[in-house]
């Protein structure tokens, strides 16, 4: 479904954007619209930070702080971008703070559990067999190297642009910079992917 | 010979194998790739890193999130929220202005009940008042002339007792 943002010349922005408009419902105090909005997006950003923080503990943690921040800012939201940019600023920056504070015991405690994150993977008709759990194991395992040696700024790039499909002018939004600089994070981060996991092919 | 893309190639060729390209520019892109060699090699490496970005799926969310977040977003609220959440159910933006309109119409009538109207005064007692007074200056000043000129004579008595 295309979302679109129209600007009103006197009035600031029209919302087109379904997500803008249910905000704008929940401004005026329907809380069902805002359930309708938690339930849409919970795992889009909780998958996010997991990825940016690599740990499932603190990737919800930080999205109950998203969707509270949501929430306490109702009373003055305006529809000026669409909302997931604005949803996703608010999940990186909280991202970005998080790895800044506790750097070095969350790189180490993220590579090392590689068993509480896990998700029930199943092929469909039979269970993996032993060498095929310990195949893919070790190729999650490097891809989130591989991910979490990639600079801040480049992986949430990376992360909303693969997962989110986000286009540039979006990310540049959620990254307060501009186009051509995020092409720049994405151009070298996918540069570096591709240089540890083209082999994976 | 030198690829055109070149410049260009991280752009065109991510834009591509995100699916993002229109078909006309897939065609000539796609007809580009069969003799360009760093192009093609360019999106097989880069499929791959998509290819093993697909592998990671994320653990799945908490059962309880919905209500963990619930509680704290009711521990959050504030004594004024608490306060306000009746006038919510009405949409606070309409009863604002009806609030302020009250609240003046409150002030008005508070305004014109606390100026008290003196009780009046009759034109006659009035008519005295300022006939009197300028009487009893008068009556004043006559006992203040009686009272010096009682005093002068006790003054000369006692100087003559001293002798």
């Amino acid at each position: 479904m295309d979302e679109r943002v129209n600007r009103d010349a006197g009035a600031g922005v029209t919302a087109l954007d379904p997500d803008a408009e249910l905000m704008l419902r929940v401004r005026d105090g329907d809380g069902v619209s805002f359930g309708v909005l938690l339930d849409k997006h919970r795992l889009p950003v909780v998958h996010f930070l997991y990825r940016m923080i690599q740990n499932q503990a603190v990737a919800e943690e930080l999205a109950q702080e998203v969707f509270l921040r949501v929430y306490r800012s109702r009373a003055t939201y305006e529809p000026t971008a669409k909302f997931t940019t604005w949803l996703f600023r608010i999940a990186t920056h909280l991202a970005l703070n998080s790895l800044r504070d506790g750097k070095h015991e969350r790189l180490q405690e993220r590579l090392d559990d590689t068993s509480s994150d896990l998700p029930a993977r199943q092929v469909a008709d039979s269970r993996p067999s032993v060498e095929q759990s310990m195949v893919y194991q070790a190729r999650l395992d490097e891809v989130r190297r591989a991910v979490a040696a990639l600079p801040e700024k480049q992986r949430a790039a990376v992360l909303m642009h693969k997962y989110r499909e986000m286009e540039y002018s979006q990310i540049a939004k959620v990254l307060d910079c501009s186009e051509s600089a995020v092409k720049s994070l994405l151009f070298r981060a996918y540069e570096t992917l591709r240089a540890r996991l083209a082999h994976m092919a | 010979m030198k690829c055109p893309l070149e410049a260009k190639r991280n752009e065109v060729l991510l834009d591509y194998g995100s699916g993002k390209l229109d078909a006309g520019d897939v065609s000539l892109l796609e007809g580009h790739l069969e003799s360009c060699h760093a192009c093609r090699d360019f999106v097989q490496a880069q499929r791959a890193v998509w290819d093993a970005l697909d592998v990671w799926e994320p653990a799945p969310v908490s059962a309880d999130f919905n209500r963990r977040l619930y509680q704290r977003i009711d521990r959050q609220v504030s004594w004024f929220d608490r306060m306000m959440r009746p006038f919510q159910l009405f949409g606070l933006r309409r009863v604002v202005p009806i609030a302020a309109s009250a609240a003046v119409i409150l002030m008005a009538g508070l305004l014109i009940q606390r100026t008290p109207t003196p009780p009046p005064q009759p034109q006659h007692d009035t008519a005295q008042m300022e006939a009197l007074q300028p009487e009893q200056v008068v009556l004043a000043l006559d006992e203040m002339e009686a009272l010096s000129q009682l005093s002068r004579p006790v003054r000369a008595d006692s100087a003559d007792s001293k002798m």
